[in-house]
């Protein structure tokens, strides 16, 4: 008799969850109109799909994976694009290991063996044919600050390795007034704040400190930060971090640091000091040289970069694909999706959220490998 | 004296003088207000989180719920700087997989359970009872990691919704064996005899009376096991990724889950997502109160009469 009553209550539980699936509905395109900035109704599209990709990666293009999956739903209804932002080096396991439809990564995959295994391979393996990194998204990383009567600050590479390994203590320090004749530098304690957590964003920071000022910066490029300063976790941890005190500076993904209304320090490289916009992170991205071979974009940045008016510090993300797949419905899909990610419209829109479209040069190039992915 | 008298002794009604026991001993009274007063902070310094947390929770994520979307949409085409959508795709596949969680482990715990109490003598229910005390100290990651080992890395599937649901069942099994066995335990044996001496059969006796004298007891278990595998996260993290959409199909694609729409977008600083994790955490804190609550109820209503 009790157990009947349970089961009138399990089965009333099973009922209403299955009520609670009826009203469910995934048509939000009336919901988010106001808000996200520019909704003008993209272009038809001709290559939707219906069906699923799932995507795994780094966490440093999630937004901009989100939002041109955002976008591509719009007119493309049936389409579902789910990111899962585990972190680069996860994205690519899951990818070797079949997991999900392609990967995110902060780094192409390495050619060089690591651990008795060589990514490029294992992913070519799994793939029955080569693996191409193709950049998709390039985010600059913003020396952000807050220093109460500073609004523009100019950095040198030495300067900033100074700054970072904690040569340097005050913001009224000769050296960084130097840089900055024209603005009045109060005497308050420089605090440093880094990423307590393994980091793409780390390692990209690391290299341009050791490439353009290796007399000031000692460690070696790591995702894991061995300078100076305060640890906080994940890009909203630093930014808020700095946000809350006076005398703060970290490096951050460059939407971090305009959400919290952080300041932006330029970058003077040797040819005088570059603020950072999109145009600037174009410019330096269409002076990296590729690795890779034909349709993989593989790019090496050159962060000690000369050129007049091209931001150094940046971030170029892949997507990894497979170049052939196994299941033609797939890379279908894939295609169609990247095709749309490479497109103008979308790579405008991601510039809303901080990160800065592809340079022209680079644009090409990435188009013929979408277009030959089969 | 030996013990064994005194407490013979003390067992009697006593005629005792009083000054043994209450007299009035100043140190004594002391001592009583100094026990009471570290009491009474003690239990108010416990208290400090648990308000704590869900005070902050309701502050934050409370508008988010009075919004009727909230309950009847998905987050679906809903980036992290857009404000918008709802949870009902978490809010479902959270049930779903702590149902079909609770559909495997329930009986398998309670059979178990009502092995070792009834049956299990020797080797065996020894063996039993230990490798259920080891599970009910495995962390959940090892639980995860272990489901990841042989569905993903032995067996070539793909990280499925059902996955999840496995792993969860390694966590809850320990849970309801443990709270099943003790509520069994509770049940007199004088009944369990009567019902012999009637000559009624063993597995007549414990279907008919040992389980619905402890019945309620058993559901509260379980429902509190529920409760805590409904708040994992570790094999959500590694098993179940997000999707923004709707998804009741167990054994294809991903479902979507409270901890992991969590999980999401915690590490986000613009408001609409901030919004959407305090929102979310609240969701499964009242989840989880419901459940509780409901446990409470049920072993209020179906007590058995005596």
């Amino acid at each position: 008799m009790k157990i009947q009553r349970l089961g009138t209550m399990a089965s009333l539980a099973l009922v209403g969850s299955i009520a609670l699936t009826a009203c469910g509905s995934d048509n939000n395109t009336g919901t988010n109109a106001e808000a996200g900035g520019n909704t003008a109704s993209a272009t038809a599209n001709e290559d939707c799909f219906d069906g699923t990709l799932n995507v795994e990666g780094s966490s440093a293009q999630k937004n901009a994976i989100e939002e041109v999956a955002a976008k591509f739903g719009e007119t493309c209804s049936g389409a579902t694009i789910n990111y899962n932002p585990s972190g680069s080096g996860a994205g690519i396991k899951q990818f070797i290991a079949g997991q999900v439809d392609f990967a995110g990564s902060d780094s192409a995959l390495k050619t060089v063996e690591k651990d008795g295994k060589v990514e490029a391979t294992e992913a070519a393996t799994y793939c029955g044919s080569p693996a191409w990194n193709i950049p998709l998204v390039t985010g600059p990383i913003a020396v952000a600050y807050n220093v109460e009567g500073v609004d523009k600050l100019n950095l040198t590479p030495a300067v900033a390795g100074d700054i970072f390994s904690g040569k340097i203590t005050t913001w009224n320090d000769p050296k960084i007034a130097a840089i900055n004749s024209g603005t009045t530098l109060p005497a308050t304690a420089i605090k440093v704040f880094f990423r307590s957590d393994e980091s793409g964003t780390t390692e990209n920071f690391t290299k341009y400190l050791k490439a353009a000022a290796p007399a000031n910066w000692a460690g070696e490029p790591s995702k894991s930060w061995d300078g100076k300063g305060e640890g906080k976790a994940k890009s909203a941890g630093v930014a808020e971090g700095v946000k809350s005190t006076d005398g703060g500076i970290t490096y951050v993904e460059w939407s971090y640091a305009k959400d919290n209304n952080l300041g932006v320090a330029a970058i003077d490289n040797g040819a005088g000091p570059v603020e950072l916009n999109s145009e600037t992170v174009g410019t330096a991205v269409a002076t990296a040289e590729q690795t890779g071979t034909g349709n993989d974009l593989a790019l090496k940045l050159d962060y000690a970069t000369k050129e007049p008016g091209a931001y150094p510090i940046n971030l170029v993300t892949y997507e990894i694909v497979c170049s052939k797949g196994e299941d033609a419905e797939t890379q279908k899909n894939i295609k169609a999706f990247l095709k749309f990610f490479a497109s103008e419209e979308a790579q405008k829109s991601i510039e809303e959220i901080g990160y800065a479209p592809l340079p022209p040069e680079v644009q090409t190039k990435v188009e013929t490998a979408i277009e030959a992915i089969s | 004296m030996s013990t064994l008298s005194t407490l013979d002794e003390s067992a009697l009604p006593t005629t005792a003088p009083s000054d043994d026991f209450g007299g009035k001993s100043s140190a004594r009274a002391v001592k009583d207000q100094v026990a009471r007063v570290v009491m009474w902070a003690a239990f108010l310094v416990a208290l400090i989180p648990l308000v704590w947390i869900l005070g902050s929770a309701v502050f934050k994520g409370g508008q988010m719920l009075l919004d009727l979307t909230w309950w009847t949409h998905s987050q679906n085409g809903i980036t992290s700087r857009r404000e918008g959508g709802g949870a009902v795709h978490a809010i479902q596949g959270t049930l779903i997989q702590a149902g079909v969680t609770a559909l495997i482990s329930v009986p398998i715990g309670v059979l178990t359970a009502i092995y070792l109490v009834e049956y299990g003598r020797g080797r065996l229910a020894k063996t039993v009872s230990f490798m259920v005390d080891i599970l009910t100290g495995i962390p959940s990651i090892v639980a995860a990691l272990f489901v990841y080992a042989v569905w993903v890395t032995t067996f070539g599937f793909q990280r499925l919704p059902i996955a999840v649901c496995l792993a969860l069942t390694m966590l809850m099994i320990p849970t309801v064996v443990r709270s099943t066995e003790e509520m069994l335990k509770l049940v007199p044996n004088e009944l369990r005899e009567a019902s012999y001496a009637l000559g009624v059969p063993k597995w007549k006796t414990i279907m008919k009376i040992v389980i619905p004298t402890s019945f309620s007891g058993i559901v509260t278990g379980v429902l509190l096991g529920l409760a805590r595998v409904m708040g994992e996260t570790a094999p959500l993290i590694i098993l179940g990724p997000y999707t923004a959409v709707i998804a009741t199909n167990l054994f294809d694609g991903l479902m979507p889950t409270l901890p992991t729409m969590i999980f999401q977008s915690y590490g986000e600083s613009v408001q609409p997502s901030v919004d959407r994790v305090w929102g979310a955490s609240l969701t499964l804190i009242l989840l989880v109160f419901l459940l509780n609550i409901a446990g409470r109820f049920i072993s209020r209503f179906s007590k058995v009469r005596n």
